[in-house]
């Protein structure tokens, strides 16, 4: 615990150099931005700011892509509370109570209390990445490819399972994933797959053309099809004097906050959208231990303090699993693994030892980085409110431009952006059919990590799939992707068999 | 409701049969020396697999699948303006460098603005121009990324 305090000590002289403090000053004003503005979230912010890292060194880089992913939970909250419109899908159940609050005009309160209570969760949740991911990655060195295999599997299966929908569309959605993640070049024997003697197609899919086609022109897409009059809304716009809680807010608010974060911790380190699934549950939490649940719809402020810090925390536990075992569990810590593999770094357990500079710097970057958050966020909120008030007939374009350019400087290639307009059609169609993008983009990143863990384990077994089953953690792994399974399908057949009887 | 999803799982499982036909064109190996097109294979007929207990289940199901709580679309296919929009898009791709950036970056938002419903072109024109000249300023000058000049060199 105390080499743990240590090396934070360490990180933090890192975090606060000029240089990487002024990056993540930059992630989590850019990151507040994604999450202010309806139609780009953060998986697409991230993608899109790839590129302009790449004059920086790694340490840098990551600290501004992560504070691109909590500054946008921060953000996100803003556009739920002032429009009723979530900025990101972590921000949907805000909405609720959030805007009743600013609809009785007490949006200043909710907004304080959204900023109060992602900071204290955001802490909470940091340190626990300290405390828990060192011995986590000891853990993991006893992770073979037999392991890593088993693993993924069931991150696939409960990201599908969690995810919302259809179980066996978002199923659907992994596997096409992982089959266009086999475009290009065998990970093993490095022969050419599915390109057609096409040499970009030989280079393969680039996982940002996937990612700002699915979650950024996609969205943009849905936007652009919703009727005109649906373009422009009504923003409220808080007064400043109205941007800080009160003693007795904060009093109704703290228990909330605290069984927010804990929710949100606890949610950020199984595989699924984390942020989404911990507000749900918070909120659900709060509405039964609350003394006045019929207050919940109507604008209690526990209905949106419990949700925003459950978010906040579910968003730093998500690095847990990417830093210390190498495997993302949700889609944007998925371009964060791509970004970090850009940068010529392999997260895993090695990671901890072989680049301690990084680590450490990023989580110390995202205490201050919360810290920021905090003292930037509240003074700004008109600012942001503001920016809401540009009509989306003029915001959309600007959006698709900026995808346009940042995809094109990913490797100066068109083909990478007619793959972006390809995936971002395919988004809106997605959508519009009611399937989940998140299992393709996590299945597309993890796709060769997938395959080569796979043909590892059979080449060391000779063949022998026992392999799977032998190893104590890996049958763990398998026995829990089978519940995953077999729990939905006898719930399904219970259901039927009860309104069959009903009927009979 | 029904249709829409029985096309949307028959467009999946075709997608599978095809990756599971082009797969078995390449060497499949044995399990214990996995030749580049077993994994795509195993890949294509899980696909189709799913794919087709999906089917299944929509053709067997009374209710709609999409009253579960997921948002079902109201309208199905692309509408106009999202066809305009992605053409747009592809024709200002097309044209990246042979026009160069700044030209290419002026014409798509006048494009995409016009598409959005913003009919009074000096306005059209004039956040166009103000859009490319910042966005060029900001990519070539400020973080000094390389992007296509086109014919005109800007």
């Amino acid at each position: 615990m105390l080499e743990s305090l240590q090396h934070l000590a360490t990180g933090f002289g890192v975090a606060l150099s000029f240089q990487n403090f002024f990056y993540c000053l930059v992630g989590v004003v850019v990151g507040t931005l994604v999450g202010v503005l309806p139609g780009l979230g953060p998986i697409a912010g991230i993608a899109l700011l790839i590129p302009a890292t790449f004059g920086l060194n790694a340490t840098s880089a990551i600290i501004m892509l992560a504070g691109i992913y909590y500054g946008a939970m921060y953000g996100g909250s803003t556009t739920s509370i002032l429009l009723n419109v979530p900025g990101e899908t972590a921000s949907v159940i805000t909405c609720i109570d959030g805007y009743q609050m600013a609809q009785k005009g007490r949006a200043g309160k909710a907004l304080a209390i959204c900023a109060v209570g992602s900071f204290i969760a955001g802490t909470l949740g940091i340190f626990g990445l300290v405390f828990l991911a060192p011995p986590l990655a000891e853990a993991a060195l006893a992770f073979g490819p037999a392991e890593y295999f088993s693993l993924m599997v069931f991150g696939f299966v409960v990201l599908s399972n969690v995810t919302g929908g259809s179980f066996l569309k978002s199923l659907m959605m992994a596997v096409v994933g992982l089959i266009i993640g086999t475009i290009g070049l065998d990970p093993v024997t490095g022969d050419g797959r599915f390109a057609f003697d096409s040499p970009s197609l030989l280079a393969g899919i680039e996982f940002v053309a996937v990612a700002i086609g699915l979650f950024g022109i996609g969205e943009v897409l849905v936007n652009v099809a919703q009727p005109a009059q649906t373009l422009e809304q009504k923003v409220i716009v808080p007064r400043f004097r109205e941007l800080y809680p009160t003693l007795y807010d904060l009093k109704e608010s703290i228990f909330a906050i605290l069984r927010g974060a804990g929710i949100g911790f606890g949610v950020g380190l199984v595989p699924g959208p984390a942020p989404v699934i911990a507000t749900y549950a918070s909120y659900m939490v709060e509405r039964k231990v609350s003394r006045h649940p019929e207050e919940f719809g109507k604008g209690a402020i526990k209905g949106v303090a419990g949700p925003e810090s459950a978010n906040n925390a579910a968003c730093q536990s998500a690095f847990i699993p990417l830093f210390a075992i190498g495997i993302p569990f949700a889609p944007p810590t998925a371009i964060l693994l791509g970004a970090l593999l850009i940068h010529g770094v392999t997260p895993g357990p090695m990671m901890i030892s072989e680049h301690p500079e990084l680590f450490w710097g990023v989580i110390a970057s995202m205490y201050i980085g919360n810290f920021i958050l905090l003292l930037l966020n509240l003074p700004f909120v008109p600012v942001f409110a503001n920016i809401l008030r540009i009509p989306k007939k003029i915001l959309l374009p600007l959006v698709t431009l900026f995808c346009l350019t940042g995809m094109y400087t990913v490797n100066n290639s068109t083909f990478d952006i007619w793959m972006m307009i390809l995936f971002g059609a395919l988004g809106f169609l997605l959508r519009r059919w009611a399937y989940e993008g998140a299992p393709l983009l996590l299945a597309l990143v993890l796709g060769p990590k997938l395959e080569v863990a796979f043909r590892q384990s059979l080449m060391i077994s000779h063949g022998n799939f026992e392999v799977f089953i032998t190893r104590p953690i890996s049958l763990a792994f398998l026995t829990a992707t089978l519940l995953f399974l077999l729990v939905p399908l006898l719930q399904a057949f219970r259901k039927r068999l009860r309104s069959a009887t009903a009927t009979a | 409701m029904k249709r829409r999803d029985l096309i949307g799982g028959g467009v999946v499982f075709l997608f599978g049969a095809v990756t599971a036909v082009l797969s078995a064109q390449m060497p499949i190996g044995t399990f214990r020396a996995a030749g580049s097109g077993l994994f795509p294979l195993c890949l294509g007929i899980l696909l189709m697999a799913l794919s087709g207990a999906y089917m299944v289940q929509v053709f067997w199901s009374e209710k709609r699948p999409n009253e579960d709580g997921t948002s079902a679309a109201k309208e199905e296919g692309l509408s106009l303006p999202v066809i305009a929009f992605l053409t747009i898009m592809a024709v200002a791709t097309l044209f990246l460098h042979t026009l160069g950036y700044a030209v290419v970056s002026f014409l798509l938002m006048a494009g995409l603005l016009r598409v959005l419903g913003l009919k009074r072109w000096p306005l059209n024109v004039a956040l166009s121009l103000v859009t490319a000249a910042a966005s060029h300023t900001l990519f070539v000058y400020v973080l000094k990324i390389p992007l296509p000049r086109g014919f005109l060199g800007i």
